[in-house]
């Protein structure tokens, strides 16, 4: 009797506890805004905008925005937030009812656009008009969403102290750069380049978007593997900018003396405050930096101070999300004159300092020194070699965005920042040509 | 017959031995449960995973025979970072013969032995996260007009001597040096702990006696002290190989295992979670731990011996074996 008692008292002891655990998983984190607009005007068609720009809807300017286009087509536009994006909408796309206009998620696959998203016309006559226009095209050319915006890769810089050394003319070749690095070593007080060693990890890996753009070549990875390149040809993407890396590395007078020193959320203040002269960073940087400087306007982004093998420079382009038309849209004419409105002439993506989607368009105040640069995309993979680069990438263990401890990265920069000089280097690339090379031949046969 | 027999054991279930037997049993499932679930089964599955090609999410896995292992021994990219160990291991020494020297003080008559003993066991209790951190700010140089300088430079400066880079990239062994000292730090105060404990153990007729011998306090140590806790000085030494294997947390924190301060665990990690070859850092833990495990046989022998060893000798001298 009582072995019983016990027994069912364990077992319901352990039920407990496992139904606890179990429920604990589940919770409600729903994070969303939608703008609220007093007195709705118009003729009641009410245009509903699924966007991931929480931090505009919240502070109202999209709605400011809009007015103009609420006018123009008597309409009214609501806008609905999502923090989580993708997790968000991605549910409210197994039904039907997810927005007239909205930001196509990048997990929806390109053969599977045509079912949710109507088509904005094909690729020959958007290409004309917009950028990145092969973005969200499925193989029969069609086109379900324009790119709001897009961004480009560089070099942040605050401007007051490149201009308090004197440069009045921003470097177009490795060379000019590093001079330019040293003028400011001599005539100020700032640290001409900050490593951000410490975390390395990534802070290094941002060296890595650099590399398409000093190849000039926009399917650079599928040249390297149809090619058979090495992955350190010295005209190709990949020497340049690591040779640039390790160049300023290895002058002490550039970077900061203890690269242990790092603590980057401080590194945005001295950044602004102008304690340090460069970083190689994302164009993502960009508003983090202004966000703490005293004045934002000294935050600048200079393209890629490495002139490609075929004499010009080059910038490579990225575009952020793409609008698309809900297929299942009682408004479907009135969401594409949407998107044209929004990508055309809203002026959104210059406000955000992004690259404008229209192909004629000026950039962006903050991208000015771009005007000189051929912007461009990365090429698509061909279908034969799709994967191919990033299994060589795990099976040699070169691990191109990688920055773990034995990476070419970081056996790059503490040879240079021991001083061994340019041998070392040499040695630190043929090591990874052939670990590369080694894996090319076992995966592409 | 198998009636009777069920019935036997549903009366024998009844009685004290068979309530203790179900108790027993019950109780011990769930912890079972977990172990096997949460130790055994990835452990297993680790082993198969070390002879496969694999990435991080398991697609395709491709069987590759020793491979992985081969590329252990083989690439100097992987095995080199044993090396760094036996900076670890060279520092280890050094801490049991400075905790030996700092017990056999504390075991004397000094003052304020409890408060002593408080301060160097602290550093044990403390989180090896936190140590790491604030060491990380004590070797640092600083950088003029943006950061302070760290602690060690500020206090050098005190009595005159110029700021030095202590995890200075063109010297890995310093680097390494610093970070052995932090663990020498950390963890001293549980040597000291261990050796007290086995330095209180001896019967003071001991020392009253070699006290009437005339015997000095190096005497006293050579041929009473040690020999009586050799056995904790070999566990001691053999846990220091161990944890000298399988350092982690100090480098990975205060250099991120750069400056050539990486270790076998750091790596095994990064070829995991960053390098994606999650085959290959399979065949580095089954590394680690077969290692980890002949230490662990080695020091049960070691163990075993040393006590027999005792018993033997005092029923030599005739005191008797006392349960």
């Amino acid at each position: 009797m009582k072995a019983r008692k016990i027994i069912s008292g364990i077992t319901a002891f352990t039920l407990i506890c496992g139904t606890a655990a179990a429920m604990s998983g589940c919770g409600n984190t729903d994070k969303d805004g939608s703008s609220k607009k007093s007195g709705s005007k118009g003729s009641g068609v009410v245009l509903e905008v699924l966007t991931n720009r929480t931090d505009r809807v919240d502070d109202g300017s999209l709605d400011e925005l809009t007015d103009a286009f609420e006018e123009a087509n008597n309409c009214e536009v609501k806008y609905v937030g999502y923090a989580d994006y993708a997790g968000d909408v991605a549910t409210r796309m197994g039904t039907e009812d997810y927005g007239d206009v909205l930001m196509i998620p990048d997990d929806v696959k390109l053969e599977d656009l045509s079912n949710f998203f109507e088509p904005l016309g094909t690729y020959d006559e958007m290409k004309e008009v917009y950028r990145w226009a092969d973005k969200k095209m499925d193989s029969s050319k069609n086109v379900y969403g324009v790119a709001y915006g897009g961004t480009a890769t560089g070099v942040l810089y605050n401007k007051a102290v490149w201009s308090a050394a004197g440069i009045t003319e921003m470097p177009a070749t490795a060379d000019e750069f590093i001079a330019d690095l040293k003028l400011i070593a001599e005539k100020t007080d700032a640290i001409p380049y900050y490593t951000n060693y410490k975390d390395a990890s990534w802070t290094i890996t941002q060296w890595q978007s650099l590399v398409n753009s000093a190849s000039g070549d926009a399917g650079y990875e599928n040249t390297i593997l149809t090619n058979k390149l090495d992955l350190f040809a010295e005209d190709g993407g990949y020497y340049p900018v690591y040779k640039l890396m390790f160049d300023i590395f290895s002058d002490p007078e550039l970077t900061e003396e203890d690269h242990m020193t790092t603590e980057w959320e401080s590194s945005k203040v001295w950044f602004g405050e102008g304690k340090i002269a460069t970083m190689v960073m994302g164009s993502w940087a960009i508003g983090q930096f202004q966000e703490k400087a005293e004045n934002p306007d000294d935050i600048g982004y200079m393209p890629v101070p490495i002139t490609a093998p075929d004499g010009n420079r080059y910038a490579e382009t990225s575009s952020d999300y793409c609008l698309g038309v809900n297929k299942n849209s009682d408004n479907v004419d009135l969401g594409k004159k949407y998107v044209e409105w929004f990508v055309k002439e809203s002026g959104f993506a210059a406000k955000e300092g992004m690259i404008p989607t229209t192909v004629d368009s000026e950039l962006p105040g903050n991208l000015s020194e771009f005007s000189g640069v051929t912007l461009f995309e990365k090429e698509a993979t061909p279908d034969e070699l799709i994967g191919k680069f990033d299994e060589i990438d795990t099976e040699s263990g070169v691990s191109v965005w990688g920055g773990d401890t034995d990476n070419f990265k970081i056996k790059i920069a503490e040879a240079a920042f021991a001083g061994k000089g340019e041998d070392e280097f040499k040695s630190i690339i043929s090591d990874v040509n052939k670990k590369w090379s080694d894996a090319a031949a076992s995966v592409l046969g | 017959m198998t009636k009777k027999n069920r019935k036997g054991f549903l009366n024998w279930l009844k009685t004290y031995e068979g309530q203790k037997f179900v108790v027993s049993v019950l109780f011990l499932l769930v912890p079972l449960a977990l172990l096997i679930l949460f130790t055994f089964v990835p452990a297993v599955n680790m082993v198969g995973y070390s002879f496969q090609k694999r990435d991080q999410f398991g697609v395709n896995p491709e069987f590759v025979g020793f491979d992985n292992y081969k590329t252990i021994f083989q690439d100097p990219d992987y095995f080199i970072t044993f090396k760094n160990s036996l900076y670890y291991l060279a520092g280890s020494f050094v801490q049991q013969a400075l905790a030996l020297l700092l017990a056999s003080i504390l075991c004397s008559k000094i003052r304020a032995k409890g408060l002593f003993k408080g301060i160097l066991f602290f550093p044990y209790l403390m989180n090896g996260v936190a140590v790491s951190i604030i060491f990380q700010r004590f070797f640092l140089k600083g950088q003029a007009g943006l950061s302070p300088q760290g602690t060690l430079n500020s206090i050098l400066e005190l009595f005159g001597a110029e700021p030095r880079l202590w995890l200075d990239p063109e010297k890995p062994m310093l680097a390494n040096f610093c970070l052995v000292f932090v663990s020498l730090w950390r963890y001293i105060g549980f040597d000291i702990i261990m050796y007290i404990g086995a330095i209180q153990s001896i019967p003071t007729d001991l020392y009253e006696a070699s006290d009437l011998d005339g015997a000095n306090p190096w005497q006293r140590f050579r041929y009473i002290v040690f020999p009586s806790i050799k056995p904790i000085i070999s566990l001691q030494l053999i846990l220091a190989v161990k944890g000298a294997i399988s350092v982690f947390e100090i480098p990975y924190i205060i250099t991120a295992g750069n400056y050539g301060t990486s270790t076998f665990v750091i790596k095994t990690i990064e070829t995991a979670f960053s390098k994606k070859q999650v085959g290959l850092a399979s065949a580095m833990a089954v590394v680690l731990l077969i290692i980890t495990i002949i230490v662990t046989l080695v020091q049960k022998f070691f163990f075993r011996d040393g006590q027999e060893e005792r018993i033997k000798r005092e029923k030599k001298s005739g005191r008797g074996v006392r349960y």
